[in-house]
């Protein structure tokens, strides 16, 4: 545990520092070496406990509003720890490469000292086990982060866009803060431990509080409805903000789910059923919004919901388990939620990195001005399309190893038979319809900014990205590859965290978890074959054309002679057919100037802007409701208005009186 | 013995997706009154365009060149799991219908990429309705294989098939779910209502637009593999109506699963002779019909086994 703390002081030290008078490389120097040490020292500590060796514990005296600090490391928090800091460093190493045009302009010192005070956080989350320290950790990482999305505060959109975040996280924060309060009533303590005595008994209290830290943690991962400022973040921050913030920052509150649910011991049946129902509607919702968006970091935003969706599905799977004592559903459905945490942030952070190295090269991300950069870009082309297809979950990546288990666990023969089974194959069958419109959804990001010809003649590509970047993005697509081709590989990692909820059951079985390797087996062979065959193919196709030339010709544009590059398939057209079938979900703001007469003389126009359903909603009931009291307030003659309002407030006492007073 | 099953599954692989499609157009010949090109025309053609030299727009990058081996080699993968014979499949395991379908969803992008890599707007078009439609599938088929799955109790797509039909609630699924694979096969294979094969205009078409650039051996990589795939949704048709799975027989079996997935060939070839292309805006509504059959067997299923219990 010490080792830890000293990774915690080495961090500390690393921001101190940067924040000197030095030149901007020796900074990033600083902060790179910082972190990499404080990785080394944090992975040497926690590996152990993460192959299944016994959990690290300390306590540490502390002065009056803590108290005393109690900091454990368990399975749980090793898996987390594991990938947070080296994944901030690897972040770090690509904020060298994306900044580096600003070096000569800006103080960079103080982005370096956040990402060091990220990796902090991370340190503090996983690992106090005392509320108070909990949410000074939590405060930091929100406060950093939003210190971080702010980089270029110049621009008012980002500012506005730094403010929603921050006036976010903090809702969520409050949330937190009073299911702590709620605890701390019924304990008199602020530790973990003694919070645990309270959570494992049922009743209308451990309710309540599970919704409050649901809430708070659902607004932390930006699950679907508390997702709105979340495209709005990613899309203002530099791209190593919003690789790390989506990636790993943000698995903060379902790592504080998990937390909870290993204190909570066995939860209720209808804690599953509403992680499973809430998990799908954001997974269902927010890969609709992928299809949409014009801007590729506000639809790399808008699947970070849908992936924290398809991990709480998991989860949910595990809560059911562990309500109904199916052991395999247990393992099944953390497992894949665990590993679909760390998938996510190994391609999202790709994604990011990618997206980012676009926007360094062209200075833009739409994706109606992109196109055909994969000759500028050879690299972060076929990065991008490595993540993009991990994403999707299409073999033999990744994302569908983790799919797969989850998978697994939907279409378990060990679901209670009845509506419980017929429940979980429409989960299945939702899962596979959020497949397949994110693989629309990448086919259209990448088909569109990579491929074909550029689209705009005023967007010139720089050429390929800095090289720390492309190590940073050839670091996570190894991870994709690995985790992909040996899925042993990946549940190895999740094999201790898992268990640890195998064991809240009475009967442990940990045959469960192994149940899981024989389950996931014909996989990899799988995708060996796949890649075998792959090769025999190129093979074959390379014997026959070595017999002749090819020949290179114009793209056939049916009969078509003057065929220019503002013809093809724009991003806002590849989704129209999906679009227009889900209005409801998808609403387009639209403005169009139409052509006047048979032989028009003014210039027409047409511009479609997709939104947010939720943002819109909110607005249009405040618009409603601010006509609905203008008109009801009209109809109160003059004289009379403040009487009547005071009627009414006297009014709400008497009505709140009589609904709380009885248990007082 | 085991060699022998692999020769015939390579055998079959080989043959059956010409011959299925020969069939399809022979019957949409006969129904035109025209005698129609040999069965094993594809065949033939397939071995003209290996030997021809493609030609490539200047726009593409290698993806143009590496999207169609993905897709064959994808579909061949997933062909072991299918049981082409009416027993078992080659290569099954549990939960090898989510593979299956992953797999298909990875050729379908290649595809797609390969399509939008020519920077042609018809074949934008083409990789945009493919995306949108089979996105739409996809539920509907988890849907019945869900059903299936509960009905029977097992849990890898050969298994699964064998649906007990000798009742009426296990006949019931089966015919629900024959719409949907049914139907689930249409859009898969771009064949009519959804798709005509056979159209002239580009702006009609959904899977002939994407390939409009592709020639020689790249093309006839494509025609295989479509064709194979159209044969392995029928060998699973076959397989849930085969009256021989079961009994212990496998020269039976095989001998009738062969002749029911030619039967299936000649069903197709009936549709699209007598059935007029649907509207693009109405496919949707026709996805839902699947759906609607799709969730009846699933309740119906899950009622059963409920009540079984």
């Amino acid at each position: 545990m010490s080792l830890v703390f000293l990774a915690a002081i080495v961090l500390l030290t690393g921001a101190g520092l940067v924040l000197l008078p030095l030149s901007n490389p020796l900074r990033a120097l600083v902060s790179l070496v910082s972190q990499g040490l404080a990785s080394g020292l944090v992975l040497f500590a926690v590996g152990p406990v993460l192959v299944g060796g016994t959990p690290l514990w300390t306590e540490i005296p502390w002065t009056y509003p803590i108290g005393r600090i109690e900091a454990g490391v368990d399975a749980l928090s090793a898996f987390f720890l594991a990938w947070s800091l080296p994944m901030t460093w690897l972040g770090t190493l690509y904020a060298v490469g994306y900044l580096r045009p600003q070096f000569a302009s800006r103080n960079a010192g103080v982005q370096f000292a956040l990402l060091n005070l990220t990796a902090l956080a991370f340190v503090m989350i996983y690992t106090l086990q005392n509320a108070t320290a909990f949410l000074l950790g939590w405060e930091v990482a929100a406060v950093a982060a939003w210190l971080l999305v702010i980089w270029e505060y110049r621009n008012q959109k980002v500012r506005f866009a730094g403010f929603n975040y921050l006036v976010s996280t903090h809702i969520g924060f409050f949330f937190l803060v009073a299911a702590f309060m709620v605890m701390h009533s019924q304990t008199h303590s602020m530790t973990f431990t003694s919070f645990a005595s309270f959570f494992r008994t049922p009743g209308e209290m451990r309710s309540v509080t599970f919704l409050l830290l649901v809430t708070s943690f659902a607004l932390k991962s930006a699950f679907f409805p508390f997702h709105t400022w979340l495209p709005r973040a990613h899309a203002a921050a530099p791209a190593h903000v919003s690789a790390l913030m989506s990636g790993v920052i943000h698995k903060a509150g379902l790592f504080g789910l998990l937390r909870f649910t290993l204190l909570m011991g066995e939860p209720e049946p209808w804690m599953g059923w509403f992680l499973i129902c809430f998990s799908s509607a954001s997974a269902v919702v927010a890969v609709f919004y992928t299809v949409a968006q014009r801007d590729l970091k506000r639809l790399l935003g808008y699947s970070s919901t849908e992936n924290v969706g398809i991990a709480g599905i998991g989860l949910g799977i595990g809560y059911l388990g562990l309500s109904w004592h199916v052991p395999l559903l247990v393992a099944l459905g953390f497992a894949g939620g665990l590993l679909h945490i760390l998938n996510h942030a190994l391609f999202k952070c790709l994604l990011f990195y990618a997206a980012g190295s676009v926007y360094r090269s062209t200075h833009t991300v739409d994706l109606d001005r992109l196109g055909g950069l994969a000759r500028q870009m050879p690299w972060t082309s076929a990065l991008f399309l490595l993540g993009g297809l991990a994403i999707s979950a299409l073999p033999p990546l990744n994302g569908f190893v983790s799919e797969f288990v989850i998978y697994s666990g939907l279409l378990s023969d060990k679901v209670p038979a009845g509506i419980e089974q017929v429940f979980f194959v429409c989960v299945a069958a939702l899962l596979a319809f959020v497949g397949g419109v994110s693989a629309l959804a990448v086919t259209r990001c990448f088909g569109l900014t990579f491929l074909g010809s550029p689209r705009d003649a005023r967007v010139q590509a720089r050429g390929e990205s800095a090289w720390s970047m492309r190590v940073a993005m050839s670091a996570h697509a190894l991870g994709i590859v690995a985790l992909g081709l040996v899925p042993g590989f990946g549940l190895r990692l999740v094999r201790a965290p898992s268990a640890l909820f195998l064991s809240l059951q009475d009967s442990v079985d940990v045959g469960s978890v192994a149940r899981i390797s024989e389950l996931i087996a014909p996989l990899a062979k799988g995708s060996w074959a796949l890649i075998a065959l792959l090769a025999v193919c190129v093979a074959i196709r390379r014997a026959l054309g070595a017999r002749g030339t090819t020949r290179s010709q114009v793209t056939w544009g049916c009969g078509y002679q003057d065929v220019t590059p503002r013809m093809q398939y724009s991003g806002t057209s590849f989704s129209a057919s999906f679009v227009d079938l889900f209005p409801g979900i998808l609403p387009q703001l639209r403005r169009d100037v139409p052509p006047d007469g048979t032989f028009p003389q003014n210039e027409a126009q047409l511009r479609t802007h997709s939104v947010d359903a939720v943002e819109q909603r909110v607005f249009e009931a405040l618009d409603e409701g601010e006509t609905l009291a203008a008109r009801a307030s009209s109809r109160i003659s003059e004289e009379p208005r403040f009487s009547f309002g005071l009627g009414l407030l006297v009014l709400g006492v008497l009505v709140a009186a009589a609904l709380l007073g009885d248990p007082l | 013995m085991t060699l022998l099953v692999f020769a015939a599954h390579g055998l079959g692989l080989l043959l059956l997706p010409s011959l299925f499609i020969g069939l399809l157009n022979r019957t949409k010949a006969v129904w035109a009154g025209r005698k129609g090109p040999p069965l094993f025309q594809s065949l033939f053609d397939a071995l003209r365009l290996l030997r021809k030299h493609p030609i490539y727009s200047q726009v593409t990058t290698p993806i143009f060149q590496l999207g169609p081996l993905v897709l064959l080699a994808s579909a061949l993968v997933s062909s072991a799991f299918v049981p082409l014979f009416g027993g078992r499949a080659l290569l099954p395991f549990t939960l090898d219908f989510v593979v299956l379908a992953y797999l298909w969803g990875l050729g379908r992008v290649a595809l797609m990429l390969a399509a939008l890599d020519t920077g042609s707007s018809f074949e934008g078009m083409g990789a945009s309705r493919e995306a949108t439609y089979s996105a739409l599938a996809e539920p509907v088929l988890f849907l019945a294989l869900g059903a299936l799955g509960l009905a029977t109790g097992r849990r890898s797509l050969d298994e699964m098939l064998h649906v007990n039909l000798s009742t009426l609630d296990g006949l019931v699924i089966g015919i629900a779910s024959f719409v949907v694979l049914f139907i689930v096969v249409q859009v898969e294979g771009g064949r009519m209502p959804i798709d005509d094969p056979t159209t002239h205009l580009e702006l009609t078409m959904i899977h002939e637009v994407m390939v409009l650039d592709h020639s020689g051996p790249e093309l006839a990589f494509i025609q295989y593999a479509s064709a194979l795939k159209l044969t392995l949704s029928a060998a699973a048709l076959a397989t849930l109506i085969n009256p021989m799975r079961g009994s212990g027989n496998a020269w039976a079996t095989a001998a009738t699963n062969l002749v029911l997935i030619l039967s299936v060939a000649i069903l197709l070839g009936c549709v699209e002779s007598l059935v007029a292309r649907l509207k693009l805006r109405a496919i949707p509504q026709y996805l839902l019909a699947g759906f609607i059959a799709a969730t009846v067997a699933l309740l119906l299923a899950g009622w059963r086994v409920g009540a079984g219990a």
